[in-house]
């Protein structure tokens, strides 16, 4: 029942037209130029801000960490794409003290050599120990979950343990090496 | 990287530092290079780098320099972290990394040829990914000159993979508006097929390949190819941003064949979908024209009364999202209560596609200069958000330093280190006596051993009495310092909080021009419909005329 519909003449003449795109055209620059010096305040204030939480977080870890008892966990990956790390909690001395879910953008980091610091925290001199808890993919998409436990002794001055986790082929078992820094 | 660079990075840190002087971390005095490396990458990648100002100063190695230098471009330091880019790139390591970032620089300050001479350096000395990305980039800076075929080139040296795909997608825009005929657009569409299908992110991928095969539909429509149509538009998922428009195009490559009661079909399901999706409408006042062709022209009547209502009712919901940004804001009314925080996790994916106020900030978000706008705001709450954090840490320090003052000032701790002292001096007396009885080896370890945990107390003793003896000055330069933090607090969130006025204005008055858009694609929704009833009642009219006639 229906023709094809004819198309409409141009209600506006191109004089008019090409002054109405000059006019379009002059208002978007100068709202992409108002848009510009308002992204270079942010991006001023962002330089401050960063400047000042800083500041802020060193106070911080001078008041809340004293440097004789301070000890810091750390974890990074050894093989990229032996283990996809879900999750991870951490006990010392059995009693929980974090536990952290990995976003995409964090699994990539680990995986490029970014290191995780996990655990910051106070303990007294002498024996300790710490377990933590892997929640992963294996490259084999078997997804696991196992408990780590180490010993340690912490001694006066600040102790940073790193946990290097690791799976090698063919059962993608993980494996954590620990390295302990004075 | 040469020393005058590395000293001028140092300066720049230093200087960002400066507030730090005297309370730095000291992990990072001690922390093995390459896991302070690791640390700061890691602070870099997940947008954390304030937390690594104070270590990643202290950085040395090879990495050091690049890292400093992508701390400065995290923290808005721009001149800053080009010269220092520079600096990594006349070096030995991380080459093709600094000059990515350089390139990318270069071209959000529109300098295209600057670009273009970064993404080649990043391409000669890069490796992997940053091999990928400088070549994605050079494919990218050919399509904006009108140069297709240099960009063909550059994409056929890419390894498979979703930035392929993309870059071929967008070269596939490109001919199809430039070409009459869509063949050499179809060509492209096909390999970024087959590039986004070798991408390891499956959700990324599926994503992609949705895009793809609706982009392909519609060419082969326009082409009148209608079974290559049908054929791409049938591998679109049914639960993706592009269903809609799939669907409505499938019941029109349908149509189109004269296979009206399928098309009808794919128009239904369509509408099942909200107003805001592209294609949506289409469907409403197809399925009207689907009863009319296949011969029910009263149906077609209801279907497109039916239209005009849920037209007229989305204008409604417009007009209300319309007020709602006007009273409380485009970011609270379109982003932030979009968001579903009332509702079950196993029910989000399904409410994200059938919530129309979803489904319009979806459509909103569509174009580049929402994206930015939007960005900006939520990145001036963060900032908002990280300011409070510090003002009231700070507070609860203020309040603990103070009280820890007043109780230092009475005089018990120093009572309590000289019974200590005597303790200590005890313990080791006894101990050396011991140690002369001792007769046996393991008599001999263990006094060894005990002999050692006394002296690290005496040493722990030693350190804090001369802790004592400075306390009350540090104390009150700490003190000091946390009060300057809290004033500098204050004056960063007044500006934080103007800035994120004057963008959130911005924002106000592009989402009303979007709803102002969307108002009016209704309004000629709703004439196309009354238009067609028209017809329609002006058919039978004449269809009743020619029979009283007979």
């Amino acid at each position: 029942m229906f023709g094809r519909q004819k198309p409409q003449k141009c209600r506006i003449a191109p004089g008019i037209r090409g002054l109405c795109i000059s006019g379009m055209i002059i208002a978007a620059m100068a709202a992409t130029s108002h848009a510009s010096s308002l992204d270079e305040q942010i991006e001023r204030l962002n330089a401050d801000i960063t400047r000042h939480t800083a500041s802020v977080h060193a106070l911080e870890q001078k008041l809340l960490h004293p440097v004789n008892t301070r000890v810091a966990v750390f974890l990074s990956l050894a093989n990229r794409q032996a283990l996809e790390l879900d999750s991870v909690e951490l006990f010392v001395n059995e009693q929980p003290v974090t536990a952290h879910l990995y976003t995409e953008n964090e699994r990539s980091s680990l995986g490029q050599g970014g290191v995780h610091q996990l655990f910051i925290g106070n303990l007294a001199d002498g024996r300790h120990t710490l377990k933590a808890v892997i929640n992963a993919r294996a490259a084999n998409n078997r997804f696991v979950r196992r408990e780590i436990v180490h010993d340690f002794r912490k001694q006066p001055g600040t102790l940073r343990l790193q946990m290097t986790l690791n799976a090698k082929a063919p059962d993608y078992e993980p494996e954590v090496s620990f390295v302990e820094w004075k | 990287m040469n020393g005058r660079m590395s000293l001028f990075l140092r300066n720049s840190i230093g200087v960002m530092t400066a507030m730090l002087a005297g309370v730095a971390t000291p992990v990072a005095n001690a922390m093995d290079n390459s896991l302070a490396s690791g640390v700061v990458r890691f602070a870099l990648d997940t947008g954390e780098a304030s937390s690594v100002v104070g270590l990643a100063m202290k950085l040395e190695g090879e990495s050091a320099d690049y890292l400093q230098a992508r701390l400065m471009l995290a923290s808005g330091q721009h001149d800053e972290a080009r010269a220092g880019f520079e600096g990594v790139f006349n070096g030995a390591s991380h080459r093709g990394e600094a000059a990515l970032a350089l390139a990318e620089m270069a071209q959000e300050d529109g300098d295209l040829t600057g670009a273009e001479d970064w993404y080649q350096q990043a391409r000669r000395t890069g490796y992997g990914e940053v091999v990928q990305k400088a070549l994605l980039g050079l494919a990218q800076l050919a399509r904006i000159q009108g140069k297709t075929d240099a960009a063909g080139q550059y994409l056929a040296r890419m390894e498979d993979g979703y930035w392929a795909a993309v870059g071929y997608m967008n070269l596939a825009a490109d001919f199809a508006r430039d070409d009459l005929d869509s063949s050499r657009a179809l060509v492209s569409l096909r390999v970024a097929m087959a590039m986004a299908a070798k991408d390891t992110d499956t959700s990324r991928s599926r994503a992609l390949l949705d895009q793809l095969n609706l982009r392909a539909g519609y060419l082969a429509l326009g082409s009148d190819d209608y079974d290559k149509a049908i054929d791409f538009l049938e591998k679109v998922s049914l639960e993706s941003y592009h269903t809609p428009q799939a669907l409505y195009l499938h019941g029109l490559a349908l149509s189109s064949k004269g296979n009206h009661r399928a098309a009808m079909q794919s128009w239904h399901r369509a509408k099942k979908f909200p107003l805001a999706f592209p294609g949506v409408s289409d469907a409403w006042i197809g399925m009207g024209r689907g009863y009319d062709l296949s011969g029910y022209p009263g149906q077609a009547g209801e279907s497109w009364l039916a239209a005009n209502a849920a037209y007229e009712g989305e204008r409604v919901t417009l007009g209300k999202l319309s007020e709602r940004i006007t009273a409380e804001g485009a970011y609270k009314a379109l982003v932030q209560d979009a968001r579903s925080d009332d509702i079950q996790w196993f029910l989000a994916d399904n409410r994200t596609l059938t919530q129309p106020r979803m489904a319009y900030l979806l459509r909103f978000m569509e174009e580049p200069g929402a994206q930015v706008a939007v960005r900006r705001v939520a990145r001036l709450d963060e900032m908002v958000a990280t300011l409070d954090a510090s003002k009231y840490n700070l507070e609860v320090f203020i309040q603990a330093l103070e009280g820890f003052m007043a109780s230092a000032g009475s005089g018990g701790a120093a009572s309590q280190t000289v019974v200590l002292e005597q303790q200590q001096s005890d313990l080791e007396s006894r101990l050396n006596g011991l140690v002369e009885q001792a007769a046996t080896p393991a008599q001999v370890a263990e006094l060894r051993q005990l002999k050692q945990s006394l002296a690290g107390a005496g040493r722990r003793m030693g350190a804090l009495n001369q802790q004592v003896v400075q306390r009350p000055e540090r104390l009150e330069t700490v003190l000091d310092d946390a009060g300057a933090l809290r004033d500098a607090t204050k004056d960063l969130r007044y500006k934080t909080l103007s800035l994120r006025e004057q963008a959130a204005r911005e924002l106000d008055a592009l989402a009303l021009a979007f709803v102002k858009k969307q108002t009016q694609r209704m309004t000629h929704a709703l004439d196309k419909t009354e238009q067609q009833i028209a017809h329609l009642y002006e058919y039978l009219a004449l269809e009743n005329l020619g029979e009283g006639a007979q």
